[in-house]
């Protein structure tokens, strides 16, 4: 149930980035999906209570594979369905409990929790970078079978 | 139809490319696109370099180098141009165009439908107000972050406008969102609904946050484009230090008022 919700809200904040980032109206259904389905498998992995690292990345190579193959479907560029898809792991309470910490001189914690945005960002980044090499990889056949003549 | 000069091949590529990087699209496949555009009209070796503050094309014109540089002023994001540019430059390099043609894209391109301001603003404020929910927010706090994130939006709109500084205008941002989120704290604990500032904070901070230039920059390093994405990263950097140089001086006043 809480999985469903988590969905909810997550295909609707991300409906609200891709107003802000001003993507194409007819894109905005499937990007809204892709980043659906990357949060509710981040949600499960950090529910199987793994590491804070594993789940944005796993979540962020299947927003960039659905990404990918969305935009040989729509033959766009992939950027407009993975830049909304993976705003929700942008570590921003990371960033900003960092600044918090800061101001209430506990150095440690707010290097601890800079530290770990910096690998949430850097994780991010290497999911969708996995993604793209994997259909790289397979775009003929991913080509073939979407695509028919 | 007049064939194009290879120098107005050039500028039209360099504009498009141009265009394309301020929005927001990778470094490299802006370098793609560029020389993707210029090779498929001109049989000469094409070498270009992109950073996110500047683009540089070099090629040889009847066996003489030529090569030109375009300073890139700062960007922001907007999805609907990347894509009108990148339908373009395909057609560009399938099809024969005139130069009159070209620009009338590309001023189309640089002046893409926008979503009205109501409505972007009512969506903003969907963005952050669903971002609280996201981390086990509730009701009052998704209100309040929605609120908050609507006028940090449409602040940060008003700032872009005056094209100040970046650093700056994060610092009014970051300090918009944070006063916003302390105020109505405030005013609802007036009426005795206690809620955690922290959570209302993060929401317009949200809209803010440079999670694509960072993202991209270390997709820019992955890829091996060292210096683009360390240019990407800085400015990233740079923005979340604004951001939270604004957060910090709010919460710094609320705390020595309170």
């Amino acid at each position: 149930m809480n999985i469903l919700t988590q969905g909810f809200y997550s295909l609707l904040c991300v409906v609200g980035f891709s107003v802000i980032f001003n993507l194409p109206k007819r894109l905005i259904p499937l990007a809204s999906i892709n980043g659906m389905i990357g949060w509710i498998i981040y949600i499960i992995l950090q529910q199987l209570g793994t590491s804070f690292i594993i789940p944005a990345l796993i979540g962020s190579i299947f927003v960039g594979l659905v990404g990918e193959v969305s935009a040989i479907l729509k033959k766009q560029p992939a950027t407009l369905f993975i830049i909304p898809g993976i705003i929700p792991f942008v570590p921003g309470y990371g960033i900003y409990y960092t600044m918090f910490y800061i101001i209430n001189n506990d150095f440690i914690q707010a290097a601890i929790s800079g530290a770990e945005s910096i690998f949430i960002a850097i994780s991010i980044a290497c999911g969708v970078v996995i993604a793209t090499s994997i259909v790289r990889f397979f775009r003929p056949h991913i080509e073939r079978i979407l695509i028919k003549p | 139809m007049k064939e194009l000069s290879i120098k107005q091949i050039i500028s039209i590529s360099l504009e498009t490319g141009k265009v394309m990087l301020q929005n927001g699209a990778e470094t490299y496949r802006v370098e793609d696109t560029i020389e993707k555009m210029i090779s498929s009209k001109h049989d000469r070796e094409v070498d270009v370099f992109v950073i996110s503050t500047g683009i540089i094309i070099s090629t040889e014109i009847n066996d003489e180098p030529y090569t030109i540089v375009e300073r890139i002023p700062s960007s922001s994001i907007d999805l609907e141009t990347i894509s009108r540019a990148n339908s373009f430059s395909r057609l560009f390099t399938h099809e024969d165009m005139s130069m009159e043609d070209a620009t009338l894209i590309l001023d189309g391109i640089k002046n893409p439908p926008k979503f009205p301001p109501l409505v972007r603003y009512a969506f903003s404020g969907m963005a952050g107000g669903f971002f609280v929910l996201l981390f086990q927010g509730n009701f009052q706090e998704f209100l309040m972050a929605y609120v908050a994130s609507v006028f940090t939006v449409m602040l940060f709109d008003k700032l872009t406008k005056l094209s100040l500084n970046f650093f700056i205008k994060n610092i009014f941002g970051g300090f918009t969102a944070a006063t916003l989120g302390l105020l109505l704290v405030l005013i609802f604990g007036f009426f005795g609904i206690d809620s955690d500032y922290n959570k209302i904070i993060v929401g317009p901070l949200m809209t803010l946050v440079p999670g694509v230039s960072l993202t991209n920059g270390i997709r820019d390093l992955i890829s091996g484009e060292l210096i683009a994405g360390n240019a990407k990263i800085m400015e990233a950097l740079f923005i979340a230090i604004g951001l939270a140089f604004g957060v910090g001086m709010a919460l710094q006043i609320a705390i020595n008022i309170l």
